[in-house]
C-alpha cells in the first residue's frame, strides 16, 4: 500500500477496492494467506482514514457556515474580536428584539399618559358646560327685557348642545386611541415568539459546534473549544398559548374576529 | 349592578392592563387591581374580596387557562365570573376556555365597544 493510496479519499476508495480485490483473489489463489490479510487490513485502514477526513471536512464546513451565519446576524459596525463570540450575534438579536418590546411599552404608556391628561381636560370642558348653562339661563331672563337679545337664548342653547356633542365625540376618540395601544401587547407577543425561536436556533448551533469540535479533535484536523449546550424541546400541546395569529393566515382552525369567537361559542351552547 | 365590586385584571403586558383598567373605569368600575400572571393572581384571589376576574391567556409563569382551571377547582372561588381577553384565537383554544369555565371570551385586538358589551353581558347574567 502506497502513501498515495492512503490519501485517495472516499471517491478513490471504490477504484482502490476494485484493484485490491483482484490482487486479493490472486494471492489467495497462490495460497498466501498472510498477504491476503495484509491487503484486507490495508483496505480497512484506507476506508477509516477516508471516512475521518470526510467527516472532518464536513464539520469544518459546518463550523465556517455557522460562523458566517452568525456574522450575518450580527449588526455591522460591531466589534468582532473573538472568533468564538460568533454565537454572540444571535444573542444580540434577541436582546434587540427585547428592547423593541421595552421601547414600545414605554411609548405606549407615554401615549396613554397624554390620553389620560386629555380626558381630564374633557372632564373640565364638561364642568365648564355646566357653568355655561347657569349663564345661559340669565340671558334667557334678560331676553324679555331687551329687544336686541331676541333669539339669542335659543341660538346659544343650540351651540351649547353642539359643543356638548363634540366633547362626547372627543371622549370616544380618545378612548379609541387608548385601545389602539393594545398593538404593543400583540406585537410584543409576536416578538417574544421570535426571541424564543432565535434562542432555540442559537442553542442548536452551539450544540452543533460542540459536536463539530469533538469530531475535529478525533479526526485530528484542528482543535476547537467545546461550547456548552442547553437545549430542550417541549412537547406540543394542542391548546398551548401561541400568541397573536398572523393576519391573512387563513387557517380554518383560527377564529378571525370577535364575531367568529361568538359564533363558535354560541354554536356550542355557551 | 354594583359598581364598587373589586375586579382583578391579569395580563403580563402593563399596556394591556392599563387599557382594560381605563375601560372598566369608563364603565364606572373604579375598584380595579392588577396582577401580571396566574402565579401572582392566584394568591390575590385566594385572599378573598375579588368579585370579577379578567385574564389574558398567554403569560409566563402560570397561563390564564391554568388560572381559570385553578379558580374553578377552588370551592371558595369556583363561582367567580371570568372574562378571558386574549390573542389566542384557535377554535380548540376557545372551546377549551369555554370548557374550563370562562364566562366570556374577547380576542385581541378588541374595540372598547366589544369589551364593554361582554362585561355588561356577564353582569346581566349574574344579575338575573
Amino acid at each position: 500500500m502506497t502513501e498515495a493510496d492512503l490519501h485517495r479519499g472516499l471517491d478513490g476508495f471504490e477504484s482502490l477496492l476494485q484493484e485490491k480485490a483482484s490482487e486479493l483473489v490472486t494471492v489467495l489463489e497462490g495460497g498466501d494467506l498472510n498477504s491476503a490479510l495484509t491487503i484486507i487490513n490495508d483496505l480497512q485502514q484506507v476506508k477509516h482514514l477516508a471516512f475521518y477526513n470526510e467527516v472532518g471536512y464536513l464539520t469544518r464546513g459546518l463550523h465556517e457556515a455557522i460562523k458566517s451565519f452568525s456574522d450575518d446576524v450580527k449588526v455591522q459596525g460591531e466589534t468582532n474580536d473573538e472568533q468564538d463570540d460568533s454565537i454572540q450575534g444571535m444573542a444580540d438579536a434577541s436582546e434587540r428584539l427585547g428592547y423593541v418590546i421595552e421601547l414600545t411599552e414605554k411609548t405606549s404608556h407615554e401615549t396613554m399618559d397624554r390620553v389620560d391628561k386629555s380626558l381630564a381636560l374633557v372632564d373640565k370642558m364638561d364642568e365648564q358646560s355646566g357653568r355655561f348653562a347657569d349663564l345661559l339661563s340669565m340671558v334667557g331672563q334678560l331676553e324679555a327685557e331687551f329687544e336686541g337679545l331676541r333669539g339669542g337664548y335659543d341660538r346659544t342653547c343650540q351651540l351649547k348642545k353642539e359643543s356638548e356633542q363634540t366633547v362626547k365625540d372627543l371622549r370616544a376618540e380618545l378612548t379609541e386611541i387608548l385601545v389602539a395601544q393594545s398593538y404593543q401587547d400583540i406585537t410584543g407577543q409576536l416578538i417574544r415568539r421570535v426571541i424564543t425561536l432565535v434562542t432555540q436556533v442559537e442553542s442548536s448551533l452551539v450544540q452543533l459546534m460542540d459536536m463539530a469540535a469533538k469530531v475535529e479533535r478525533i479526526s485530528g484536523l484542528s482543535v476547537e473549544k467545546p461550547a456548552s449546550n442547553t437545549n430542550q424541546k417541549a412537547k406540543k400541546d394542542p391548546i398551548e398559548a401561541e400568541g397573536p395569529q398572523l393576519a391573512g393566515k387563513n387557517d380554518p382552525d383560527v377564529a378571525c374576529d370577535q364575531d367568529d369567537v361568538d359564533d363558535l361559542l354560541s354554536s356550542l351552547g355557551f | 349592578m354594583k359598581k364598587d365590586i373589586k375586579i382583578l385584571v391579569v395580563d403580563d403586558f402593563s399596556t394591556m392592563r392599563r387599557i382594560i383598567k381605563n375601560l372598566l373605569r369608563d364603565l364606572g368600575f373604579n375598584n380595579v387591581i392588577e396582577a401580571d400572571d396566574g402565579k401572582t393572581a392566584l394568591p390575590i384571589l385566594q385572599q378573598g374580596g375579588v368579585q370579577f376576574l379578567v385574564t389574558d391567556w398567554n403569560m409566563p409563569g402560570m397561563t390564564g387557562i391554568d388560572l381559570v382551571r385553578a379558580v374553578r377547582a377552588d370551592p371558595k372561588l369556583a363561582g367567580m365570573p371570568i372574562l378571558m381577553v386574549t390573542a389566542e384565537a384557535k377554535r380548540e383554544q376557545i372551546i377549551a376556555a369555554a370548557q374550563a369555565g370562562v364566562n366570556g371570551y374577547v380576542i385581541k385586538p378588541f374595540t372598547a365597544a366589544v369589551l364593554k358589551e361582554k362585561i355588561d353581558k356577564i353582569f346581566q347574567r349574574i344579575g338575573s
